[in-house]
C-alpha cells in the first residue's frame, strides 16, 4: 500500500491498511440515493464476480452526507443467491467501504476520494458508476473494466443509447466541442459512468483542482478533457440504455448550463497549446456489442420553448450584442421573426454563437456565470429548433444531425483560434 | 517730533519684523507647493502609463465603467480620468499641506478640518464603488434569471432593482459624507417608501386589472404547459 498526503479520514485508512491492495476499485459517489443504490451495488458485486472472480475488488461508496440511510443500504446490499446468476462464483467476498467523504461538497470530492483510494491500495484499474442508475447490468462492469486491464487502454468513456430528445446540453454543445478541440469522437464525455486505468487515477491527484469548481461540479468534463488533452489512450463501451431516477425537476436549467460549460470553457484556459493545432477529429475504439432499445416517450413542448427564446432576445439583446456582435445578433433577429413552424437554427450560426460564448468566457467580457446562463434563451431555441426537425426521424438520423452539427464545429475551429488569439 | 515720527514708524517696523519672520513661511508654502505639485503630475503620468499597461480601458468598457462615464459626458480614456483624479486629490493635499507650512492659527483650523473629513470622504467613494459595481451586478442577475424564466417584463424588472439600490447607495453616500443627513434621510425614506408605495397602488388599486391580467396569463401559460417538458438536458 502506497501512501501520500490524502483526505481520506483515519478510520478509512485503518480499514484499507487491512485490506493492503486490489486489481479493482469501484467507486459510487452517492447524495440521498438509497432508493436506487442497492441496485447498483448487486449490479456491480454480480459484475465483478461474474467477470473478474480472480481479480482482488472493492467497492466504495463515497457519500455526501446522506440523511436517507444511502451508506446503510450500501453495507447491507448483497447479492442474496450467486447460483441463481452464476455457473461459478468467486468464494471470497467482495470489499465494501460507505463513508462521507471529506472536503468540499460536490461528485468531485467523492471522485477525489476513489483516486485516492485507487492509488492507496496500487489498484490497476477503476470504475466510477451514478447511484441513481436503474438500467446498470453486471456487463457494464466489464465493459468498462476489460478495456483497461486487458486492452491497456486508460480512459473508457460510456456509450448510451438514449431517446433523440435527450442529453442535449451534451449533443448540441459538449460532444462537438470537445470533439473539435482535441479531435476524438468521444460520443459521451459527461456520461458519469467511467472505466480508467490506476496510472490515470494517481495523474488525476497530481492536478491543483480539488479546492475548484471541480470539486464541486465538472468532474465528469473534467476527466475525459485532461485524459485527452494529456494523451492517455482513450476507448469508449456501449452500455445500453441509461435509465436513472428522475432528477431534481427543480434543478434550474441555466445552472446546469453553467456547471457544464463553465467547466469546459476553463479546460479550454488551461490546454490552448494542445486544442489549437489540432484540426478535424478520429474515431476511437469502440467496445461492446450494440443493439437498439426500446426508450419512453418524451414530452416536449417547443411552442413555450421558442416563447422563451424570443423573450431573451427581447430582455438580453444588449448582451447578445456584446458577446455575438451585431452580425450574428441580426441572424438571431431575424430566426425570432420566424413563425413557429418555419423555426430552423442554423447550425452554423449555433456554431458561431458557442464559439463566441467561448471566446467572451476568455476575454472575460462578463461574469462567468451570468455570461454563460445568458446562453439559456439561445440554448433553448436552438433545443426547440432540433426537436421539430428531429420529430419525424429515427434515432440514427437523429444522429446524423448531431454528426453534421459535429463537422460543422469542427470546419468552423478556426474562427475560434483566430479570435482566441486577438488581444 | 521725534515720538511723532516713532508712532508712524513703530507699526511699520513691526509689520517689516513680522513679514520677516512670515517670508520662509510662505517661500516654504510655495516649495511645497511646487514640489507637490510637481511630484503629483509625475505620479499621474506614471499611473496612466500603468494603466495602460495593464488594459485597464479595455476592463473598464467590458465593467460598463465608460459608458457611465460618457452618460456623465467625460470622454477621455478611462485610464486619463484615474490619473487626472489622482492627481488632482494629490493637488488639493499638497495645497493643504503647504497652507499649513504659513502657521496661520486659521489656516491651521481649517487644514485640521479637511484631514479630519478625508476618511468620510474615501469611505463615500468605497461606499459609490462598492455599490455601482454591486448594482450593476444585482440588476443583470435578476434581467438573465427573469428572462430565462420566459419573464415578458425581465427588462422592466431589473431596471426597478437597479433604481432601488442606486437610490440606497446614493442615500448611504450622502449619509457617510455628512450633506445634510437629516434632508437626505428624510429625502431617502420619502423616496424609496414612495416607490414601494407607489408599486402596491399601481398593483393593488390602480392597475389592479393589469395585475389580475399579468397573473391570468401566467396562469394560463402555466395549464397550457402542462404536460411539462421531460428533456434531460444533461
Amino acid at each position: 500500500m502506497t501512501t501520500g498526503s490524502s483526505i481520506l479520514r483515519t478510520e478509512v485508512r485503518e480499514q484499507l491498511a487491512q485490506i493492503k491492495r486490489a486489481d479493482i476499485v469501484v467507486g459510487i459517489p452517492s447524495y440521498n440515493s438509497a432508493r436506487t443504490i442497492g441496485h447498483v451495488v448487486r449490479a456491480v458485486q454480480a459484475g465483478l464476480a461474474k467477470y473478474f472472480p480472480w481479480h482482488k475488488a472493492i467497492i466504495i461508496n463515497s457519500d455526501g452526507g446522506s440523511s436517507d440511510g444511502t451508506t446503510a443500504v450500501v453495507q447491507q446490499a448483497a447479492v442474496e443467491n450467486f447460483d441463481a446468476i452464476l455457473l461459478h462464483h468467486r468464494v471470497t467476498p467482495i470489499a465494501k467501504l460507505a463513508f462521507s467523504y471529506a472536503g468540499i461538497p460536490g461528485k468531485g470530492s467523492a471522485f477525489r476520494t476513489v483516486f485516492e483510494i485507487a492509488r492507496a491500495l496500487n489498484a490497476k484499474a477503476c470504475v466510477v458508476v451514478d447511484s441513481d442508475l436503474r438500467s446498470i447490468t453486471p456487463e457494464w462492469i466489464e465493459l468498462l473494466v476489460k478495456p483497461v486491464l486487458d486492452g491497456g487502454f486508460d480512459y473508457v468513456s460510456p456509450l448510451y443509447h438514449r431517446h433523440k430528445f435527450d442529453g442535449t446540453i451534451t449533443n448540441s454543445i459538449v460532444y462537438p466541442l470537445t470533439r473539435a478541440l482535441y479531435g476524438k469522437r468521444v460520443r459521451q464525455p459527461i456520461g458519469g459512468d467511467f472505466g480508467f486505468s490506476g496510472k490515470l487515477a494517481e495523474f488525476y491527484l497530481t492536478k491543483d483542482v480539488w479546492e475548484s469548481d471541480v470539486a464541486r461540479f465538472g468532474i465528469d468534463i473534467w476527466m475525459t478533457t485532461t485524459a485527452l488533452a494529456n494523451g492517455f489512450s482513450i476507448a469508449q463501451s456501449f452500455l445500453g440504455a441509461k435509465i436513472h431516477d428522475a432528477k431534481d425537476p427543480g434543478a434550474d436549467l441555466s445552472d446546469m448550463l453553467y456547471q457544464v460549460i463553465s467547466a469546459a470553457f476553463n479546460l479550454l484556459e488551461e490546454y490552448p497549446d494542445v486544442w489549437m493545432p489540432i484540426r478535424g477529429s478520429e474515431a476511437v475504439d469502440t467496445f461492446g456489442f450494440e443493439y437498439s432499445v426500446g426508450l419512453e416517450h418524451v414530452n416536449v413542448n417547443t411552442a413555450r420553448m421558442l416563447r422563451v427564446f424570443r423573450e431573451g432576445l427581447l430582455n438580453l439583446r444588449e448582451i447578445w450584442l456584446a458577446i455575438l456582435g451585431s452580425g450574428d445578433l441580426r441572424e438571431v433577429e431575424r430566426l425570432a421573426a420566424l413563425d413557429d413552424t418555419a423555426f430552423r437554427f442554423p447550425r452554423a450560426l449555433w456554431t458561431r454563437i458557442v464559439y463566441d460564448y467561448a471566446i467572451a468566457f476568455h476575454l472575460k467580457k462578463l461574469p462567468a456565470s451570468h455570461l454563460i446562463k445568458s446562453l439559456t434563451p439561445l440554448y433553448i431555441g436552438k433545443t426547440a429548433s432540433f426537436v421539430m426537425e428531429a420529430a419525424n426521424m429515427e434515432a440514427p438520423e437523429a444522429e446524423a444531425e448531431i454528426e453534421k452539427l459535429c463537422l460543422e464545429f469542427e470546419n468552423e475551429k478556426d474562427y475560434l483560434t483566430t479570435n482566441w488569439k486577438r488581444p | 517730533m521725534m515720538d511723532f515720527l516713532e508712532m508712524i514708524f513703530q507699526p511699520l517696523r513691526e509689520l517689516f519684523l513680522q513679514l520677516g519672520g512670515f517670508l520662509p513661511n510662505l517661500l516654504a508654502m510655495l516649495l511645497i507647493l511646487v514640489l507637490g505639485l510637481l511630484l503629483a503630475k509625475a505620479l499621474e503620468l506614471l499611473l496612466v502609463k500603468t494603466l495602460t499597461a495593464l488594459k485597464f480601458d479595455s476592463w473598464s468598457d467590458r465593467m460598463s465603467f465608460t459608458t457611465l462615464m460618457r452618460k456623465g459626458d467625460l470622454w477621455a480614456r478611462p485610464s486619463v480620468i484615474v490619473g487626472g483624479i489622482v492627481f488632482w486629490l494629490l493637488a488639493v493635499v499638497t495645497l493643504m499641506v503647504s497652507l499649513g507650512a504659513l502657521r496661520l492659527e486659521a489656516i491651521d483650523l481649517m487644514v485640521t478640518r479637511f484631514f479630519g473629513y478625508m476618511p468620510r470622504l474615501f469611505s463615500a467613494m468605497f461606499i459609490f464603488f462598492i455599490g455601482y459595481l454591486l448594482t450593476g451586478f444585482v440588476s443583470r442577475a435578476v434581467l438573465i434569471a427573469a428572462a430565462n424564466s420566459g419573464f415578458h417584463y425581465a427588462k422592466f424588472l431589473a431596471e426597478a432593482v437597479s433604481a432601488l439600490l442606486t437610490v440606497l447607495i446614493l442615500a448611504m453616500v450622502m449619509e457617510q459624507l455628512q450633506i445634510a443627513p437629516g434632508i437626505v434621510l428624510a429625502a431617502f425614506s420619502i423616496v424609496f417608501g414612495g416607490i414601494v408605495a407607489a408599486l402596491a397602488i399601481a398593483f393593488g388599486v390602480g392597475g389592479i386589472e393589469a395585475a389580475k391580467r399579468v397573473i391570468e396569463r401566467e396562469s394560463a401559460e402555466k395549464r397550457a404547459d402542462e404536460p411539462e417538458d421531460e428533456i434531460e438536458h444533461i
